[in-house]
């Protein structure tokens, strides 16, 4: 089980939709959701000083409308700018590979795709969990 | 993993029995039960309750997440259609200012055609009114001439006339002083003069008649 996640994602909807999946699947005990960018940096930020509260695995959607900087600018400045070195990856209803492509470039580690249907694919996240803890997982597109 | 005291457990398990009120969440799932079966099926029974009430609210919640994203599609289909009914009424009313300047050009065409056709019609009438005057002065010249023509004919007959008198005159003042026979020249003499003075006032007479029926008739 995962022991903390961040969903950054301007839909509130998919917040509670993401939270009733993973509590339905045992994925995470503790999880926060946020809708934009500007404040998931300014938490990263922080948690450079003090890492009490850090989630160890973060979700971010592809483009978050209201925010300063879309999913992929996010991944980059936590993976190179805060170095938190947590599990990140790509949740989106998108499937380009340009797209994809690019978040590999930012560190992102996986790529779900958001559908009806998200619960097949949270569980096959969560088997390959361990994988992506320990960085020996290749970046992964669930679809 | 959280253990609680047996006061707090017996009151949790008391609350579910009389009001069907349990924990809920993810706290479910840090209580160690610590063997206690009772304990251990309320525990259970309240995950499952959990599961149960999260699982009709992530069916709610998709259905309204794909309710709303419909909505969202046709908000965006009803914009698109929006601003191309917006740029079709720009189009139509720019279409409309042409057709008003086409119609303006037309009118001012029109305006000017009429004008070009008065100013044709002015034309037209001094044209006639120039034919009329060069035929009036072409009239004028023939009848000049005809006049002028006349003219030469009457002095001609007129010095004819004169010289005939004359030259018979003279013939018969010569045969009376001359004392030669002057039955014959004599008759001869008053006949030319008869026939010349007829003549003349015929000549004159037509001459007059003529040119009373030009003047009638301008």
């Amino acid at each position: 089980m995962i022991d903390s996640i961040l969903l950054v994602d301007d839909e509130n909807l998919f917040h509670l939709v993401f939270e009733d999946a993973c509590s339905l699947l045992d994925i995470s005990l503790s999880l926060e959701s946020i809708d934009s960018s500007d404040e998931a940096a300014k938490l990263f930020e922080g948690w450079q000083k003090d890492s009490n509260g850090k989630p160890e695995c973060v979700f971010v959607d592809l483009n978050i409308i209201g925010s300063s900087y879309d999913g992929i600018e996010l991944i980059r400045k936590i993976n190179f700018e805060y170095g938190n070195n947590v599990i990140i990856g790509i949740i989106s209803s998108s499937n380009e590979a340009e797209e994809q492509a690019k978040a590999v470039k930012a560190g992102a580690q996986f790529w779900i795709i958001k559908s009806d249907e998200i619960e097949p694919r949270l569980e096959e996240f969560k088997k390959d969990f361990a994988g992506y803890k320990n960085r020996t997982n290749p970046f992964k597109v669930y679809k | 993993m959280i253990k609680l005291d047996k006061n707090t457990r017996n009151q949790l398990i008391e609350l579910y029995k009389t009001k069907k009120i349990g924990l809920e969440g993810n706290i479910l799932k840090l209580i160690d039960p610590d063997g206690d079966e009772e304990f251990t099926s309320y525990i259970k029974e309240s995950i499952d309750r959990d599961k149960d009430s999260r699982r009709k609210r992530l069916d709610i919640t998709k259905q309204v997440q794909s309710q709303n994203n419909d909505l969202v599609k046709w908000k965006n289909e009803n914009e698109r259609v929006n601003k191309e009914l917006t740029i079709a009424l720009e189009e139509a009313k720019e279409s409309n200012e042409g057709m008003l300047v086409a119609k303006q050009e037309a009118e001012d065409s029109l305006e000017e055609a009429q004008n070009a056709r008065v100013e044709a019609e002015k034309a037209r009438i001094e044209a006639e009114n120039a034919k009329m005057s060069a035929e009036n002065d072409l009239d004028l010249i023939q009848k000049k001439s005809q006049f002028e023509l006349i003219g030469t004919i009457v002095k001609v007959a007129l010095w004819v006339i004169l010289g005939v008198g004359f030259v018979t005159t003279g013939m018969y003042l010569i045969a009376l002083s001359t004392g030669l026979d002057t039955t014959v020249i004599g008759s001869t003499w008053s006949n030319i003069i008869g026939i010349l003075l007829t003549n003349a006032f015929s000549i004159v007479g037509t001459i007059m008649g003529v040119k009373y029926a030009s003047e009638k008739k301008d």
